[in-house]
């Protein structure tokens, strides 16, 4: 792409994305239409109640998923299944327990070509990168949660891919361990500028590590509101007692509560 | 830890004493009473002393004609090439069942519709087809393990995390790759379970196998010797049979616990 300098690339596009799950009279209308921009470099994040529609969202951009209407469009280009410029870190569970934690990283790299010592020494790199040098021998299952999800993000990394989805990574932590990963993911993303779709319930996560956070209502799945905090770009972890952050985030608690009432509402009279 | 392996110390103090007191009893069921006679006729239950004289005059004498090692050696052989033939075929199948809709649709039903059926019950059809030789008691025993290794097989494959493979396809894997680095990995540990299930029942199959129709094997002495009340040998033959379903599960564990040593952790 050929822009003028400063201004921004649309690096992935959501237009008019709809998904519907099942068929006839059991159908269940996931998202409704969806546009959405992730300009390159930003870090969105999407908060939303239970069952909103989020990580269809993300799944359909990754490429696991197709959309009932609408296209996904990255670079321009619409998404056909998934690509190695679109790294994915889930929730948990997602790493192979077989494979020594070096062997997770270097994964991607011999996927897409790269020789055993090449991808090898590519997987060090980004174990060093989330701290985890002295593991790389070690095995999934004898790492703790917070280091687990370091090595996902190490691995979605190890292809320098485009774009980061990353679908509630920290949500399975605890609250320490949850705060010392958003900070660490803060600095690589200030320091790498990846762009990034993040899915989250946390307000306050969203808030500390996003350039674009973006409130979606209960099912189906809309955009109620968006949001363009500057707390991203603060290297001061203490940004989160500020009197900004607190109102912005008092804001988006109300917004998500009235929604959450609906989805529980929803819930109960299905 | 420390408490952890205090536990298990304890619990094998509990495992040996258990042992023993079944033993002691045997011994004095089996001991003559101050009257002359046992509480048992050694016609029913031989004492332990005396079985483990039979088992030595086995072991120098051979039984009919043949020589102990003989017949463990030809009851191996028939669990052996059974056992490694359904785990090469039936679990192949199973994976390939699990990875594609029109390889299970296609194997499905034989499987499923055979697999309720008492396989000993088909000896005496396989006797006419095959004979009374050795591939009549192989195929016996394999056709009892193929179902399930087969079905756990594709049952392994369906259970593979979808969040595993999603990754693998996220981060560029082909095909080939998916399955040989992350699907048949994660598949092992269900194989595994499957594998240490199989050796059970083929052992068992290989009893029944060996009751009819032959002249060798650890079974047909047990069985023989019941014919002539020789009770000391019958129960050499069981205690023979026991020993080796022990020894195969513990060495199918030992090879399990190294291959798959992730098994049931998450990561």
């Amino acid at each position: 792409m050929t822009l003028p300098a400063g201004v921004a690339n649309v690096k992935a596009r959501f237009e008019g994305v709809a998904k519907r799950f099942g068929s006839g009279a059991d159908a269940v209308q996931a998202l409704e239409p969806i546009d959405i921009d992730i300009m390159e470099n930003a870090f969105v994040c999407l908060v939303g109640p239970s069952g909103c529609g989020k990580t269809t969202l993300l799944n359909i951009l990754a490429g696991f998923e197709t959309a009932t209407a609408g296209r996904v469009l990255m670079d321009g280009e619409p998404v056909q299944g998934p690509d190695p410029r679109r790294g994915v870190v889930f929730q948990q569970g997602a790493l192979f327990t077989w494979m020594s934690v070096l062997d997770n990283v270097a994964f991607g790299p011999i996927a897409i070509g790269k020789s055993r010592a090449e991808a090898k020494a590519i997987a060090g790199q980004y174990l060093e990168m989330v701290g985890l040098t002295s593991f790389s021998h070690r095995y999934p299952y004898e790492l703790s949660g917070g280091m687990q999800q370091r090595v996902g993000i190490a691995r979605a990394l190890a292809n320098d891919p485009e774009i980061l989805l990353m679908d509630e990574p920290f949500a399975a932590l605890d609250a320490q361990t949850r705060e010392l990963l958003q900070e660490e993911i803060k600095r690589i993303w200030q320091s790498t500028r990846k762009t990034v779709l993040w899915i989250t319930h946390s307000i306050e996560e969203a808030l500390f590590l996003a350039t674009d956070v973006i409130v979606m209502s209960a099912r189906p799945g809309r955009i109620k509101a968006r949001f363009r905090p500057a707390f991203a770009l603060s290297k001061d972890p203490t940004v989160v007692a500020s009197v900004d952050f607190m109102q912005m985030k008092a804001e988006i608690f109300g917004l998500l509560r009235e929604e959450a009432l609906a989805a529980q509402h929803q819930e109960a009279t299905r | 830890m420390k408490t952890a392996g205090a536990a298990a110390r304890r619990s094998r103090w509990i495992n040996l004493a258990s042992f023993t007191v079944l033993l002691l009893l045997w011994v004095a069921i089996t001991t003559p009473l101050p009257g002359g006679e046992p509480l048992v006729a050694p016609l029913f239950l031989p004492s332990p002393g005396s079985v483990f004289d039979t088992l030595l005059m086995l072991m120098r004498n051979g039984y009919q004609g043949k020589s102990l090692s003989v017949h463990i050696g030809i009851s191996l052989f028939r669990f052996g090439v059974a056992f490694v033939l359904s785990v090469l075929v039936a679990v192949p199948l199973g994976l390939w069942m699990g990875m594609n809709q029109t390889a299970k649709a296609i194997l499905d039903p034989p499987i499923e519709i055979t697999r309720p059926m008492p396989k000993l019950a088909l000896l005496p059809l396989l006797i006419i087809w095959f004979g009374i030789g050795e591939v009549s008691k192989i195929v016996i025993i394999a056709l009892a393990l193929f179902p399930i290794l087969s079905i756990s097989a594709m049952q392994a494959v369906a259970g593979v995390g979808r969040r595993k493979i999603q990754a693998a396809m996220a981060l560029g894997a082909s095909k080939g790759m998916i399955f040989r680095r992350v699907i048949f990995p994660a598949s092992l540990p269900g194989i595994f379970t499957s594998i240490r299930v199989s050796i059970g029942l083929g052992v068992t199959m290989l009893v029944g196998a060996e009751l009819i129709a032959t002249s060798s094997g650890i079974a047909y002495m047990a069985m023989s010797a019941s014919d002539f009340l020789l009770t000391n040998v019958v129960i050499v033959g069981v205690l023979i049979m026991a020993v080796l379903g022990y020894t195969l599960d513990l060495l199918a564990r030992s090879v399990e616990k190294r291959i798959v040593h992730w098994g049931g952790k998450e990561g």
